[in-house]
């Protein structure tokens, strides 16, 4: 990743989209939108300084929704490049309202809430199309209820769970826990402030709140004292305090029994092999998942896992092997069945109903977490990027190649690699942008050939 | 004639695509619509089977 | 020591400049207090204190500052080298300050962002990196890049489809390709294959690739031939060839390995008999001469593969397994076909589609389990179906098993040859199974196709096309430049112990009999430094790390 920031022969258009698409191979013009930061690419450092004072929080889609950025952001914490941009749809200064405290702390001067889009037009001899993939949404299978169940989570999202820089540093905490500590935090907050109140009211009157609320409630209060003019406001207060104080009580009670999730299952081809939506095979995801298994089992060896599917896929080198020590070191087991349903314990626990062929029987097994591994689907807006660059897609909404000449697209001088041909892993990319970068190359290479002579 | 090419897509096959093409010569244009490069990838902790850091 | 590597004594005019990085170093530590010390240390002339060294605005300060002042080093204290020290170095270089004199200390990573809150201790230790930088620094030598030449040619060894498409590519690519085959005939595995799965038949498509090969002017095909040996490094290897005709010698500059791999001939297993129990190898014959005569066909997968014996999965076979079921559903819809598997690895859009319709052809599929294997007696093949817990018994006139691809049982010799590694089911081992799928460790060496893990065709072309972007990569270049940083052996100190050889793993250490010492191939060598830190005598040593620099900056500490 850092190479591509450096390399002298690499213009890096982060943020910016192809509009259009004109001429023939070895002659294109394209047209690229390259949207508005609000920041300065060249004077921004990537420091983060206006991050931290930014007042506007934004759901992370980066942790899947599992964290808060600011207003003001770096995609991730190592992105190339480091440039900062400002969310329009979030920034206060950008929505008409007072802030622009990013701009005040900048020492850069980075910040401009004056940019606008800029479109460009280059000229270019090829094109590669590594526009990747889009996840399957799982809330499209009204029987995994991936919507209504905190404690069912994605693959991408366990990944985050798993990851040291993601949400939870590492440890794999309950989503339903994750909430009620987050309430837990709410409360304490207000609990703290109108405990500051009662202080006030304490010192004042050399007495504990309780017992003046006590006596204020079964009315022994005797007039005498010298409450009159601050009884009732004090009760109030005492009230108020209560309101948050009781139900954070009970939640620190319920807290105190969490512990991070150790019995996990996972689900495979959620949205894939399925005619109802995908019907083709991700190839990548039962390896993800016997990794999310292994690493969760590196994080804490009282892990048991269970990887639910039709076949485990483990095609690939070391692939097999890998499963195999999986099972043999990383308690995973491997059940061969198709999860029908998904429902709750009261203890927010997901409950897997699957028939055990063998058994002939249906069973019901409840986790402490359940991970979907969802299909890898084409990019959301295949169609309009095929458009832009006149190319076909096949029957399965990936930009469409012959299997003679896997690269080539519809179009000459137009080649595409990665998830945007067809569902793959990593290694499986990496050799195949190698091939694409290859017959960009040719295009180039005979396109000038012909001209010259 | 030109003799620039354009990537889209700053995952790591569009990553892997750029350094072949720079490293050949040739110029290269990549484009990703989020702020930064790095994809799919760069949300991975660890990669199987070697269990290796993702970034 | 030996004398005729010192340079005169020269005082060198130190440069350090101080970053804040905004807030990240300024907001844990006192940076213009860490800059009044370094004003203080020895050879220290110049000291600036800047927001962002690597603005804009911080670069132009170090090229000022290297005119100006007449700086012979510079040292910039701020974040990681790994992201910064190039653009700091070759900043250097543009106003012609060799870029090897160039020292980064690390202030940030595991300084300010570790010792957040504890101002004092942070600054404290800003001063104490900074100390061993600039005397590190002190002692740094003007290096220069290490350059060779390139040989704009290409040996591909292996003519199946991976070798083909490299050589392909390459060629049309403009560079000269020299293609050697070790049987008679181009075309490898494929040209016992009947049909692909997408339809084309195996013949043709492999006709038009090879017509083309053979048409191009700059690519040199060589069959029946073999290569007997190699020398050299990336750029320029000496390679001997035996042909038909004798012995050929080139010389090329990368090297691709695209020998494939052979189809399990699986003697005792399943009742093989090569009859009526045939390999899926011996099927795509029949179908060829169009000679099968059979009413209940059973194809057996993973026969021989995903066992104790031989771990992996071949990746192909179910593939192969289901695009044959299928052609003899269509050919002869009467036949009874049935598939048993363990697990049907119909990866991706194509294949998974496949079973869809090898299904809705009537194609039967059972699932057995490696625990409790099917049993072949008598044109009866019997198993355990693990989805209901039954036991089945299925007649059948052929039987069919699914075996795995293997490596070449030669592929041993040729890596040694080659000097690169196998893996533990003798595939060729690539550099990083993830990032870099087709190269080797070994700089200038490729692999590609089923040598290095079974490859459908596809994935075999796919892969010789990649491999001639990577070739591209090196060879495009004019000429080999790397770093500096690499080891040097004193030949007057060395004893020819031969401790650093088993040390380097880039094979870039030789031994020198008539001399009776070791040398580094510069090209090779990585700079890992290992060989500097076995050496018994000292006379291996790290350029740009060497023990009077590393001790100078100890000494500071």
């Amino acid at each position: 990743m850092l190479d591509v920031g450096r390399h002298p022969n690499i213009k890096l258009l982060a943020y910016s989209e192809l509009e259009r698409l004109e001429g023939d191979a070895g002659n294109f013009t394209a047209t690229i939108r390259r949207k508005a930061r609000y920041v300065d690419e060249d004077k921004c450092t990537g420091c983060g300084a206006c991050a931290q004072v930014c007042p506007t929080p934004v759901l992370d889609l980066y942790n899947e929704g599992h964290a808060e950025r600011k207003a003001i952001y770096s995609w991730f914490a190592q992105g190339i490049p480091s440039t900062h941009a400002i969310d329009p749809d979030h920034c206060r200064v950008l929505n008409g309202k007072k802030c622009g405290i990013c701009q005040k702390k900048c020492e850069a001067g980075a910040i401009d809430f004056d940019q606008t889009d800029v479109i460009i037009d280059l000229p270019v001899a090829a094109v590669v199309v590594a526009t990747g993939y889009d996840v399957f949404d799982p809330s499209r299978m009204p029987e995994y209820r991936y919507n209504q169940l905190d404690n069912v989570i994605t693959a991408m999202e366990f990944e985050r769970f798993l990851s040291a820089s993601g949400p939870t540093a590492g440890h794999i905490y309950r989503p339903s826990d994750r909430k009620v500590t987050a309430t837990i935090a709410e409360l304490e907050k207000k609990v703290k402030k109108s405990q500051k109140a009662l202080d006030r009211f304490e010192k004042t009157h050399g007495k504990k709140s309780d017992e003046f609320y006590a006596a204020y409630t079964d009315g022994s209060l005797k007039p005498g004292e010298d409450l009159e003019k601050d009884q009732d406001k004090w009760a109030k207060r005492v009230e108020a305090h209560l309101e948050n104080a009781n139900p954070l009580a009970v939640l620190k009670e319920k807290a105190k029994g969490f512990t991070t999730a150790k019995k996990i299952a996972f689900i495979q081809c959620v949205g894939s092999r399925d005619l109802r939506f995908y019907p083709f095979c991700s190839g990548y995801c039962c390896m993800h998942s016997i990794k999310e298994a292994i690493i969760a089992h590196e994080h804490d060896n009282d892990t048991h896992t269970v990887i639910f599917g039709m076949d485990i896929r483990a095609v690939g080198k070391g692939f097999e092997e890998y499963k195999i020590r999986g099972g043999n070191n990383s308690n995973i087991s491997y059940k061969r069945s198709r999860v029908a349903e998904i429902t709750r314990n009261p203890d927010e626990c997901p409950v897997l109903i699957y028939e055990d062929t063998r058994e002939q029987k249906i069973q019901r097994q409840a986790f402490d977490l359940v991970v979907l591994a969802t299909a890898c689907g084409p990019v959301k807006g295949a169609q309009k990027i095929a458009d832009t660059l006149g190319i076909d897609l096949d029957r399965f909404g990936f930009f469409k190649t012959d299997p003679s000449n896997p690269l080539d697209t519809s179009r000459d001088g137009i080649y595409v690699c990665g998830c945007a041909h067809s569902p793959m892993d990593i290694p499986e990319s990496v050799a195949q942008a190698s091939s694409a970068a290859a017959r960009a190359a040719q295009t180039v290479i005979k396109k000038n050939d012909q001209k010259a002579s | 004639m030109t003799k620039d090419i354009l990537v889209l897509g700053g995952g790591i096959a569009g990553i892997q695509s750029s350094l072949d093409l720079a490293e050949m010569g040739f110029k290269v244009h990549l484009v990703e619509s989020l702020p930064s490069i790095g994809g799919k990838m760069a949300q991975l902790d660890k990669t199987f089977p070697t269990n290796d850091c993702a970034i | 020591m030996n004398t005729h590597t010192l340079t005169p004594y020269e005082a060198p005019r130190i440069g350090v400049f101080v970053c804040d990085c905004g807030s990240n170093i300024a907001g844990h530590l006192d940076c213009p207090d860490v800059a009044e010390y370094a004003k203080t240390l020895p050879h220290v002339v110049y000291v600036k204190e800047n927001l962002y060294t690597c603005s804009e605005a911080g670069i132009g300060e170090i090229k000022k500052a290297i005119t100006e002042q007449n700086l012979t080093r510079v040292v910039v204290a701020s974040c990681s080298p790994r992201t910064h020290q190039p653009l700091f170095s070759s900043s250097c270089a543009e106003v012609g300050l060799n870029p090897y004199l160039f020292e980064m200390v690390n202030i940030r990573d595991q300084c300010s962002w570790v010792h957040m809150g504890t101002r004092d201790a942070a600054t404290q230790k800003a001063k104490e990196l900074i100390c061993m930088g600039v005397a590190k620094s002190a002692g740094l030598e003007a290096l220069n890049e290490i350059e060779s030449s390139l040989i704009r040619k290409i040996l591909v060894i292996g003519g199946g489809i991976a070798g083909l498409s490299a050589a392909q590519a390459l060629g049309d690519m403009g560079l000269d390709v020299i293609l050697v085959e070790k049987t008679a005939s181009l075309g490898g595995l494929l040209q016992q294959v009947h049909q692909l799965d997408s339809g084309v038949m195996a013949k043709e498509a492999l006709s038009q690739i090879i017509d083309d090969v053979r048409s191009q002017s700059n690519i040199t095909c060589y069959t029946s031939a073999t290569v007997t040996e190699t020398g050299g490094y990336i750029g320029n290897y000496d390679v001997k060839i035996e042909t038909q005709t004798g012995l050929v010698e080139e010389q090329v500059g990368c090297m691709v390995v695209a020998t494939g791999a052979v189809p399990l001939i699986p003697e005792g297993i399943l009742g093989y008999d090569g009859r009526q129990v045939i390999s899926l190898m011996q099927l795509e014959q029949l179908l060829q001469r169009d000679k099968l005569d059979a009413k209940r066909v059973v194809f057996i997968q993973c026969a021989g593969a995903r066992t104790p014996e031989r771990e992996y999965c071949s990746r192909i076979c179910c593939m192969i397994g289901v695009k044959n079921a299928m052609l003899i559903k269509d050919k002869y819809p009467l036949t009874d076909v049935r598939v048993l598997y363990r697990d049907m690895q119909m990866y991706g859009t194509h294949k998974e589609q496949m079973l869809w319709d090898a299904r809705g052809k009537g194609i039967r599929f059972d699932v057995y389990t490696p625990d409790n294997p099917p049993e072949v007696e008598n044109g009866k093949v019997t198993f355990f179906q693990a989805v209901t817990g039954k036991t089945q018994e299925l007649d059948a006139d052929l039987v069919v098993l699914s075996t795995p691809l293997v490596p070449r049982n030669d592929s041993g010799k040729l890596a040694n040859m080659l000097r690169v590694p196998t893996d533990q089911n003798g595939f060729f081992l690539e550099a990083h199974a993830k990032l870099r799928p087709l190269d080797f460790a070994a700089d200038g060496i490729f692999v590609c196709g089923s040598g290095r893990y079974p490859a459908t065709s596809t994935e075999a072309r796919t892969q010789g096309i990649g491999v001639a972007s990577r070739v591209a990569a090196i060879l495009f270049k004019e000429k080999l430049v790397k770093s500096a940083i690499v080891a040097q052996i004193n030949p007057d100190a060395c004893v020819g112990c031969m401790a650093c050889l088993p040390m380097c793993p880039y094979e870039a250490i030789t031994y020198n009999r008539d001399k009776r010492i070791c040398e580094v191939n510069e090209v090779l060598c990585k700079g890992c430094g290992n060989c500097a830190a076995t050496c018994p005598s000292h006379s291996a040593m790290l350029r740009g790390f060497k023990p009077q620099q590393l001790l100078a900056q100890i000494g500071a500490a």
